[in-house]
């Protein structure tokens, strides 16, 4: 030590803190760091002697080139949304939800089981298979929020534990045995899984059948919510005392907010939105819990959460773009790159959006160039 | 009883990966940086390990590969989290997202398919009959262990993950110090990832490492932070994962379906652990809490 320093000032132990505070102005950062991934990812495909342009121009095409297309980007982009928003949500009381995916498991179970079980009309149907999703999803995101308030386990821990004690009960034992309906011979092994759904609970469909979209309520469902999610967290009395929970839970304490409460409140609402999340797979497109529900929506929420800046409205655009991303990779086969290129670039896009200050001196020096 | 002869010896075959992740863990996360991405290394190691291992024919290149790799990919963590003060968790988080989909594309743009490598030359079955990772992780352990315990650069470790300004007053310099302990951790990682492609399976699957290092990370808070507990807690699920193995072909446990009741249990168990406090479960203090340099 050179010289006898002052205390420091403790560094910002809020987790938003901690993630955006470097990133003035997250809007910029977020579609930087987007760009970025996108060319370091074309320069990947350059290296590797396939042709990007041709790459990108399809993936372009299976996103946005017409209704088939588009309406597969908005039914990824709308559980991904609420995927995000999970994360988000969570992220307003301090907590780090990695848990989305277990919520979205235990959702997507819930929606298959009760839309069978269910006799109701199709107006009460839907409805019935969601909230069941939401419930399910939201009692398996309290028990992080339970162990945190009442035994100090950091929730980073709790939720991946839980997510895999998830994936485990659900895929290994009661889709593959108690809830299994047996494959019939002829049928494929993907076919397996729970039963069907009864007709009234499938998720209806916006677009007539002859447009090749399959469009359906899921994406109004998940843009009201973010517009929800806003209204709450920014509007009203506890969305302030979430974010003050999650701006220092001591000060809070102090003013009298229920610290605790909060973050109950917080991780039921995260674990419902994830939850509605797999509700919306299976009332829209499975159609029952098949049998290899390979989804990892749960775990693209925290990138689209971290893309979006932890806000509604910027986690709504961020879902999209990356259902979009998605639903566009499935042609780069056209090419001869797998689809999990997506995976590429979502995870570049993060990684550099994890460190702002990657981006600041650019960012400084764009803003002084401005006239 | 062969069934249970038959269990010990899958022990000794599928704990190293898992032995050895778990291991990087706790060497990251003792010097104060958590370790989310243990997936990601190992998927890194496992990749790097067959594809040189292919190249050029030798498992031992290929394992030295898995290594580097390992490191390599932990290179990015620390240098995120320690340099640009990225969240550890978020860094974790994205180095195993782009593990996930780098591997793949790299596997299909070497390899001409996005499912499996090629056969890759593996290391020899010629010690007692397991390979030289299974033996390399029984001795890792304690050698970390004791040097923890022993050692002056252990206890400089031990300090800067409990209370790293405390350590700096007394002249240690704490980011170097992370960082050299997070590319520590992506060594052994990396290995852990290696044992699984060119030490089992004799070629990389896209599918690698399945999970096994969020499995290690659970070894690693079952084991208390400690070298010899978190490589125990990993004996001890490799060996449940052994049972159910041998379960579901001997007693047709399958019929059951309780496969995934057995799978969950580590993950189960390593909750209620935290949940009611046994044995003063306790992460270092300063785990995970970003390090700012006075003066800067």
């Amino acid at each position: 030590m050179a010289e006898l320093a002052p205390e420091a000032a403790p560094p910002a132990t809020s987790l938003r803190a901690r993630l955006f505070s470097a990133a003035r102005e997250p809007l910029w950062a977020a579609l930087a760091a987007v760009s970025a991934a996108l060319a370091i990812s074309f320069l990947a495909i350059l290296a590797t002697g396939k042709d990007p342009l041709a790459g990108y121009g399809h993936m372009l095409e299976g996103a946005l080139g017409g209704f088939g297309p588009l309406g597969e980007s908005a039914l990824k982009g709308s559980v991904l949304v609420l995927t995000g928003l999970s994360v988000a949500v969570a992220f307003t009381v301090g907590l780090f939800n990695i848990g989305a995916e277990g919520q979205l498991i235990w959702g997507a179970l819930a929606a298959a089981v009760a839309g069978r079980a269910l006799r109701l009309p199709a107006p009460l149907a839907v409805p019935a298979a969601l909230a069941a999703a939401a419930l399910a999803g939201a009692l398996w995101g309290l028990i992080p929020a339970v162990l945190k308030t009442a035994r100090g386990v950091h929730e980073v821990i709790s939720t991946i534990l839980l997510n895999w004690v998830a994936i485990h009960l659900v895929h290994g034992w009661l889709v593959a045995g108690p809830l299994a309906v047996p494959a019939s011979a002829n049928a494929s092994i993907s076919v397996a899984g729970t039963a069907p759904i009864r007709a009234a609970a499938e998720l209806p469909r916006l677009l007539p059948r002859s447009s090749g979209s399959r469009l359906d309520l899921g994406l109004p469902i998940a843009l009201a919510l973010a517009a929800a999610v806003w209204f709450l967290l920014t509007r009203t009395r506890r969305g302030f005392e979430w974010r003050a929970t999650g701006a220092g839970h001591e000060a809070a304490e102090a003013s009298g907010i229920a610290v605790a409460r909060c973050a109950h409140e917080a991780m039921a609402l995260a674990g419902a939105l994830a939850g509605l999340a797999g509700g919306l797979l299976v009332l829209g497109t499975e159609h029952r819990y098949p049998g290899v529900f390979r989804t990892g929506y749960g775990f693209d929420g925290i990138a689209v959460a971290l893309v979006g800046g932890a806000t509604a409205p910027g986690t709504a655009l961020a879902g999209l773009f990356f259902g979009a991303l998605r639903a566009g990779a499935t042609r780069l086969q056209l090419v001869g790159i797998h689809q999990s290129f997506a995976d590429l670039i979502q995870g570049l896009a993060v990684l550099l959006v994890a460190a702002p200050r990657l981006f600041a001196p650019l960012l400084a020096r764009l803003r002084g160039k401005r006239p | 009883m062969n069934a249970l002869a038959n269990a010990a010896s899958a022990v000794l075959d599928f704990a190293p990966p898992l032995v050895l992740a778990a291991l990087g863990g706790v060497l990251s996360e003792r010097a104060g940086v958590v370790n989310i991405g243990l997936e990601g290394m190992m998927r890194f190691g496992a990749f790097f390990a067959a594809a040189v291992s292919i190249w050029t024919g030798s498992p031992w290149l290929g394992l030295a590969a898995g290594a580097f790799a390992g490191a390599a990919s932990a290179a990015v963590h620390a240098l995120l989290s320690l340099r640009y003060r990225a969240d550890q968790v978020v860094s974790g988080i994205a180095l195993n997202l782009v593990a996930l989909g780098l591997m793949t594309f790299l596997l299909e743009a070497l390899f001409g398919s996005a499912g499996v490598s090629p056969p890759a030359p593996h290391l020899p079955h010629s010690l007692f009959g397991h390979t030289a990772l299974t033996w390399i992780a029984l001795v890792v352990p304690f050698a970390m262990h004791g040097f923890f315990s022993r050692t002056a650069l252990g206890l400089r470790i031990r300090a800067v993950g409990e209370h790293p300004r405390a350590a700096a007053t007394l002249g240690v310099r704490v980011l170097p110090l992370r960082a050299l302990c997070v590319l520590g951790s992506g060594v052994l990682a990396g290995l852990g990832g290696a044992t699984l492609s060119v030490g089992i399976l004799g070629q990389f699957d896209s599918r690698m490492p399945a999970g096994q290092g969020f499995m290690a990370l659970a070894a690693v808070v079952f084991g208390k932070w400690t070298p010899l507990g978190a490589a125990a807690a990993a004996v001890f699920f490799a060996a449940g994962d052994a049972l159910q193995r041998q379960l579901s072909f001997s007693l047709h446990a399958s019929d059951l379906h309780l496969e995934g009741v057995f799978l969950a249990i580590p993950y189960a168990l390593t909750l209620l652990v935290l949940a009611l406090g046994i044995g003063r479960t306790r992460a270092p203090a300063a785990d995970g809490v970003p390090y700012e340099p006075e003066g800067r």
